[in-house]
């Protein structure tokens, strides 16, 4: 059974410019959720995604050695930072954006996938409640 | 197995200083290097030297060296600051002063010079070098050319490693990669060249100074799980061990806030790539598909060597040319009905703009609090919000055009709804756009200039 939900269930994100480039990565919880990544994000549905944001091309590059999936959108800041109107001129929230998209995930992957986080915290600690 | 101990001391001009002051003091760390530059710094700093040309270094240089240098020099660590800016020598004189102040007899700094190349440009032009820019493909840069404030090429480890040769304590640079500020002393202290015994060498030093030039990003600042992240308000900055055969533990000074993890360190390692396949810097090109990550203790994570290729014959060049102004505001509207207040704001000024006849390039309207930095990646849904923001921004090549923005949002106040509030109004601000491109690394000649105390 597969359901749609928020990429932010089985992936981390951590967004950044270079130029008028927002470079994404995508961090998957878990090898499976790795998995799923690489099966559900692809460059039709992430421009689809940011719409009239990205006006170049979106270009992705696989991590499998940390599970994480590269998201490279050309002229998608305004024009870069130094010139851009837009409030996030360094495209930082741009991640967290992306985590926003759904995709199709099986059961099982996303109950792991919560299962890590919570591993996380578990064995991180809180320092914030 | 032989090993070097550096440390990051700034992630951007305006960092924290006590944070690099633990690390000189506690971090038994044998470098620390500093990044004050960021795209658009040059651009600023060419402008004052212009003006005054004993300026145009990062005025930060003179607190930050008054606070790193004595236990630096005490513990035997030596610092390398890109904080020269525009103007790395008359920099270096600020060092030159404090070192003389605090008595460090015979101390030496390094000046490494030659990364602006302003006033070659033309003389390039007309040489043949192209000129292309990286983002938008424009290939002529005539277009821009009257409004050039500034241009520099991204330079390598090269003099940095001649100024580490010549015994300096203190290297003070301009516009080097902030990934050599970190190579660099790698490669002094191993012996290693750029011949192609020592690329995978190279790809992991380069591998590493990515991990931790952007010092309190890799100790758990910006992180998905910032929950987990102790006290960051005394955040430790990154120290990286790194050993001859390529491999790098990260860790940060013990008893200090922050968090080093697997996590952590993923979020950095793909922290501002483009292809990690090639993340190509002037001192080679490294591979970040190639290499494995290990928690090894708590707050130390271990990366294996990198594969890499050889470094690439061209430099990144950045150049900064004059181009308009933006003028920005912004005013909040409160509850009931705040986003129907809002855009009926968006509404009004947008009628206003067009009564003023503002001759603009660009106008955004953003809702604060509903959708400004999500943009059209989320519903505008209509909730019962406390407050909500209007702000609008224009790109303009006049600064009285500009200035039109801010003056319509003032008009708000008065002609829309009921209780609406603002700050105070920002300024129209000059804008320097950015030309990105390339240039042959032998059209790049850098030095280095040494002074003694």
């Amino acid at each position: 059974m597969e359901k749609k939900v928020f990429l932010s269930e089985i992936s981390f994100a951590r967004s950044g410019d270079k130029g008028d480039v927002c470079s994404i990565g995508l961090i998957a919880k878990t090898s499976k959720a790795y998995e799923t990544l690489i099966r559900e994000v692809n460059p039709e549905n992430v421009k689809k995604h940011f719409g009239g944001m990205v006006k170049g091309d979106v270009e992705l590059y696989p991590m499998p050695n940390i599970a994480a999936l590269q998201v490279i959108l050309r002229n998608a800041l305004g024009g870069g930072a130094t010139r851009s109107t837009r409030y996030d001129q360094t495209g930082k929230a741009m991640g967290q954006a992306l985590l926003r998209m759904k995709v199709e995930v099986e059961e099982e992957v996303l109950a792991e996938a919560q299962e890590a986080t919570k591993k996380i915290f578990e064995k991180y600690g809180r320092a914030w409640d | 197995m032989k090993k070097v101990r550096l440390g990051s001391g700034s992630a951007f001009w305006g960092d924290m200083l006590e944070p690099a002051v633990e690390l000189v003091e506690k971090g038994d760390i044998k470098y620390i290097g500093f990044d004050h530059l960021a795209e658009l710094t040059l651009a600023i700093f060419q402008r004052i030297k212009a003006k005054d040309p004993t300026k145009g270094y990062i005025p930060d240089i003179i607190p930050w060296m008054k606070a790193i240098l004595p236990g630096a020099w005490r513990n035997g660590c030596k610092v390398i600051t890109n904080a020269g800016g525009a103007n790395p020598e008359m920099g270096a004189e600020e060092v030159l002063k404090i070192a003389r102040d605090l008595g460090m007899k015979g101390m030496k700094i390094g000046v490494v010079v030659g990364d602006d190349v302003s006033a070659r440009l033309s003389e390039l032009i007309d040489k043949g070098v192209k000129f292309s820019n990286l983002d938008s493909k424009e290939e002529d840069l005539s277009r821009i050319k009257d409004r050039i404030v500034a241009a520099n090429a991204y330079i390598g480890s090269d003099s940095i490693i001649d100024a580490l040769k010549e015994g300096a304590q203190v290297v003070v640079t301009g516009r080097v990669s902030d990934n050599a500020l970190f190579v660099a002393p790698v490669m002094y202290e191993f012996g290693w060249d750029f011949s192609n015994k020592y690329i995978e060498e190279i790809a992991s030093a380069i591998t590493m100074g990515h991990m931790i030039e952007c010092a309190e990003c890799c100790t758990g600042g910006m992180s998905n799980i910032w929950q987990a992240v102790p006290e960051p308000w005394r955040i430790g900055f990154p120290v990286a061990e790194f050993y001859e055969n390529g491999e790098t533990i990260i860790t940060k000074v013990a008893d200090t806030g922050g968090l080093v993890n697997e996590w952590t360190i993923k979020e950095h390692l793909v922290y501002e790539v483009l292809d990690p396949n090639n993340y190509i810097m002037p001192d080679g090109i490294a591979d970040f598909t190639s290499v494995k990550l290990k928690e090894v203790g708590q707050n130390r994570v271990k990366i294996s060597r990198a594969k890499g290729k050889a470094r690439p014959k061209d430099l990144k060049l950045c150049i900064g040319y004059r181009d308009g102004f933006i003028g920005e505001a912004q005013i909040f509207f409160p509850w009931p009905d705040a986003l129907e207040k809002a855009k009926r704001a968006a509404k009004i000024v947008e009628e206003r703009l067009k009564i003023v006849k503002l001759r603009a390039e660009e106008v955004r309207y953003d809702f604060l609090g509903v959708n400004t930095i999500l943009g059209e990646t989320v519903p505008v849904k209509d909730l019962d919000y406390n407050e909500v923001g209007l702000r609008v921004a224009a790109k303009t090549q006049s600064q009285e055009e500009a200035d039109k923005v801010r003056r319509e949002i003032t008009h708000l106040w008065t002609i829309s709804s009921v209780g609406a509030h603002m700050g105070v109004p920002m300024q129209p601000r000059p804008v320097v756009s950015l030309w990105p491109t390339l240039i042959p690394r032998e059209e790049v000649p850098t030095r280095v200039i040494m002074k003694e105390v």
